[in-house]
């Protein structure tokens, strides 16, 4: 009987340090947003409408930070976020965010958007060399940037102003 | 700074309208949350890794010790300091010297590297390090310890750790600071020690000065010696500890300059030892663009190490060492996830004989000539960094040895991970050679294996767990018997000594508190051969070591300005040899655990820079002895008793 009530002390400690560490998320993903949201503000597409539909692919903490931008508008669209687990659910929205643990499906990701203009950006470091249009890095000083691939967003005509393109860490 | 000014933009950028962001704005941003002050410290660049890495990536497992913490406890001296780091011990070699003990093993001979703002502390005879009322604890910005090899960038003399020393004056200090620390027995005064730092910091020029210096006692118990033969004697007359050092650095631009004298005066109840030790070293950061940096180095030590004899009487050994030391290493950095280290280095020792003996193999001196190479590797990929590196050391009087090192490591959100592999080497020192029992000895080799996790539950909370394995093969011995004009001493290989275990450590810091908790566990290794380290009791344990230790560090922020802060460290029971029996044979006996239990208060900014503080090391007068850490014909030494310590610091900055 003592053991059990052991065992159950052990379990609530346990169970609180693992839900102490769901507060203790070091990366930030708030910023990681704020640069989504910016991107997306200094970019262009050939397509008109009234919304801006993002669209968060895999699971990343990023989608909870661009629910808050939900609604808000950006160059006179409604920022419309929604988060998918399937390729096939991406359909063509505007910017498609691509989740550190999706990198792997960036080649499934490039050819269910070929041709379209859908601006890709990817979560992992190097991904923009693999064909997405933008992809994070950080730096040593631990500040945020992002990497360009303006061929593909040419061929996407998507168009990015040339002061986001001049902060850009590397372009190719 | 960069963090505070992120968290304040990012509540302005979030707080407007998302039209009204300058997009520059967004380049100052961080990645990651604001670093709690334990992610302060554990995120700091590690000078010792030689390598831009934070201490929960760099390729070794690492304990570092802050100027906060060191003024906060209260420390006396690095004895004090090293006994609250997992894994380490102080024992005694012989003549009431004490060294360093590391993970289970005798690590004071070549095995650890002590460095004081980058001049090594090992002297060149014998390659210890005299312990004990010796470096100036008040003064130390940070003590960044690596608890593994370090061979493959250090050399021959870190085959199990590596400890680097930074004072305040070297680091940061621009401005002068005096200090003065009193301990006090209830029958006897433990020490009295002051010093003096001035240091100015420049855009171009830079220089600092500093001088340490005092008296102290080894013990103040009274105590009699069977085994090494003296009567009832009251310790605290009769044996001294003695410390003194100059310490000037000049820096101009990328020239670096570094000049140091250190003494250190000891004796036990018969004998007198000192330790003189000169260093100069010349270095130049030369960055040739962003991805080239070489840096020559010239180095020159003249040292006198464990100059002793009887007191009052002429030395029975007095020798001069001197080293003289080149070496260029270079940086490339082959892109922001790729560099590497590398570098080739030579040196000339020679050993004289002061005393005109002929004590080197009947000439009065003799000479070892160096050489070494290295490189390593860092690779950084999004799963692990992956440190690639070896040694090879060769020798004009030893066989080469060559050394690879592997490590992965990585910090994950809030996990982090190590696998370090290292071959390690202690290269034979002049002493070694000259006393060498069969005419030649070689280099001893470890292989350590390391494995590090760590879980970061909150930003104040870090739990970090490491296991090793140590093998050393070929381990260089210290033997010695008879007594005068029949002491015999020599050095041989024994076939293999090692040992395993695990280090946990706990670390938490709020606001106003903060707590280190550690546990060490160590096991000697089956198969050890070296006699002289066994006890008859057991086959897990070495003479003086415990099997486990736990340290509790605790500090509370009474005020903004007064600190309490109670340590405490718990041993299990050791064994040593503390008498003869009838036929006049060393008896070895268990001697039992101990709680050695420390408080102090510290009041910082009495007067704008003055801090005093006042505590008590020892409070229930524990006394716990320090063994000899092999059988060598000493009893242990008495513990000292219950000490008040009384520090006095103030600090004037020079303005801008």
């Amino acid at each position: 009987m003592k053991s059990m009530s052991r065992i159950k002390i052990y379990l609530l400690v346990f169970i609180s340090l693992v839900a102490a560490s769901a507060h203790a998320q070091t990366t930030n993903y708030q910023v990681y947003a704020l640069f989504v949201v910016n991107i997306a503000k200094y970019s262009s597409w050939p397509t008109t409408g009234a919304e801006m539909d993002i669209v968060v692919f895999g699971k990343s903490k990023v989608f909870d930070e661009l629910m808050k931008q939900n609604g808000k508008v950006v160059n006179g669209r409604t920022i419309k976020v929604r988060q998918v687990e399937n390729i096939t659910e991406v359909g063509q929205p505007h910017v498609l965010y691509v989740a550190d643990g999706k990198s792997g499906a960036i080649d499934e990701v490039m050819k269910s958007t070929e041709g379209k203009p859908v601006l890709i950006i990817g979560e992992r470091e190097g991904l923009f060399k693999k064909g997405a249009g933008f992809s994070f890095v950080v730096m040593d000083n631990s500040t945020l940037r992002y990497d360009i691939n303006s061929t593909e967003l040419e061929k996407r005509q998507i168009k990015v102003s040339k002061n986001l393109s001049a902060l850009a860490n590397s372009t190719i | 700074m960069i963090k505070k000014f992120s968290v304040t933009l990012l509540l302005i950028v979030f707080g407007l309208p998302i039209f009204g962001q300058d997009l520059d704005s967004l380049m100052n941003l961080n990645a990651y949350t604001e670093e709690s002050d334990l992610q302060k410290i554990l995120n700091k660049n590690v000078a010792v890794s030689t390598q831009k890495l934070t201490t929960r990536e760099t390729p070794g497992i690492i304990s570092l010790i802050t100027a906060e913490e060191i003024r906060n406890s209260g420390a006396r001296d690095m004895i004090d300091v090293l006994r609250m780091v997992p894994g380490f011990e102080v024992m005694q070699d012989l003549q009431f010297v004490m060294g360093l003990g590391l993970r289970g093993s005798w690590a004071n001979e070549g095995k650890v590297l002590v460095m004081l703002d980058g001049q090594p502390f090992n002297e060149l005879l014998f390659q210890t390090v005299a312990l004990g009322n010796r470096f100036p604890v008040d003064a130390i910005e940070r003590i960044e310890i690596i608890r593994g090899p370090g061979s493959a960038i250090y050399g021959g003399s870190a085959e199990y750790g590596v400890i680097n020393i930074i004072t305040k004056a070297a680091e940061s200090l621009d401005g002068v600071v005096v200090y003065g620390t009193g301990g006090f027995h209830s029958g006897a005064v433990g020490r009295t020690n002051g010093g003096v730092m001035v240091a100015q910091k420049g855009d171009e020029f830079s220089w600092d000065f500093s001088l340490f210096g005092g008296k102290g006692i080894v013990s103040d118990q009274r105590h009699a010696d069977e085994i090494y033969g003296y009567p009832e004697m009251d310790l605290a007359n009769e044996t001294n500890a003695d410390p003194m050092n100059v310490n000037l650095g000049l820096k101009y631009k990328q020239l670096t300059f570094r000049a140091m004298y250190d003494q250190f005066k000891t004796s036990d109840p018969i004998l007198f030892i000192s330790n003189k030790n000169f260093y100069a070293d010349l270095q130049y950061e030369w960055k040739i663009n962003d991805k080239w940096q070489v840096t020559p180095h010239l180095k020159y030590y003249n040292q006198q190490p464990w100059t002793y004899g009887t007191k009052d009487e002429s030395p029975d050994f007095k020798a001069r060492a001197t080293r003289m030391l080149s070496q260029v290493d270079a940086l490339y950095t082959i892109s922001r996830k790729a560099s590497v280290t590398f570098g080739a280095l030579y040196f000339q020792d020679e050993a004289t004989d002061l005393l005109d003996d002929g004590y080197f193999g009947g000439a009065q001196s003799m000479t070892l000539n160096n050489f070494a190479v290295f490189a390593q590797g860092l690779f950084k990929h999004r799963l692990a960094n992956a440190t690639i590196g070896f040694r090879y050391e060769k020798s004009n009087r030893y066989d080469g040895a060559f050394v690879p090192r592997l490590a992965l490591t990585k910090k994950i959100e809030n996990f982090h991970f190590k696998v370090l592999y290292s071959q390690a080497f202690r290269a034979p020192s002049l002493q070694n050679i000259n006393l060498a029992k069969t005419g030649s000895v070689n280099p001893e080799r470890s292989n350590v294996f390391e494995l590090e996790l760590g879980y970061q539950f909150t930003p104040e909370m870090l739990l970090a767990v490491n296991a090793f394995s140590i093998n050393t093969k070929d381990i260089l011995v210290y033997s010695s018997e008879g007594v005068d004009d029949d002491f015999v001493e020599w050095y041989e290989n024994e076939e293999k000594s090692g040992s395993q275990g695990l280090e946990v450590v706990y670390s938490i810091r709020k606001k106003n508190w903060y707590a280190h908790v550690t546990y060490s566990f160590s096991r000697a290794i089956r198969d050890n051969t070296v006699a002289v380290y066994e006890v008859p009791q057991t086959s897990n344990q070495y003479i003086g070591f415990p099997m486990s230790k736990v340290t509790l560090n605790t500090n509370f922020n009474i005020t903004s300005k007064l600190t309490f802060n109670p340590t405490f460290i718990y041993a299990s029971k050791r064994f040593a040899y503390t008498t003869l029996d009838d036929d006049e044979n060393p008896v070895c006996t268990e001697l039992d655990p101990y709680v050695l239990a420390n408080a102090f208060l510290n009041y910082s900014n009495l007067f704008p820079g003055l801090t005093i503080g006042v505590g008590a090391y020892d409070i229930f007068n524990a006394k716990p002895a320090i063994p000899q850490a092999y059988l060598g014909d000493y009893a242990p030494i008495p513990g000292r008793s219950r000490e008040y310590v009384v520090k006095l610091s103030y600090q004037l900055n020079f303005k801008k």
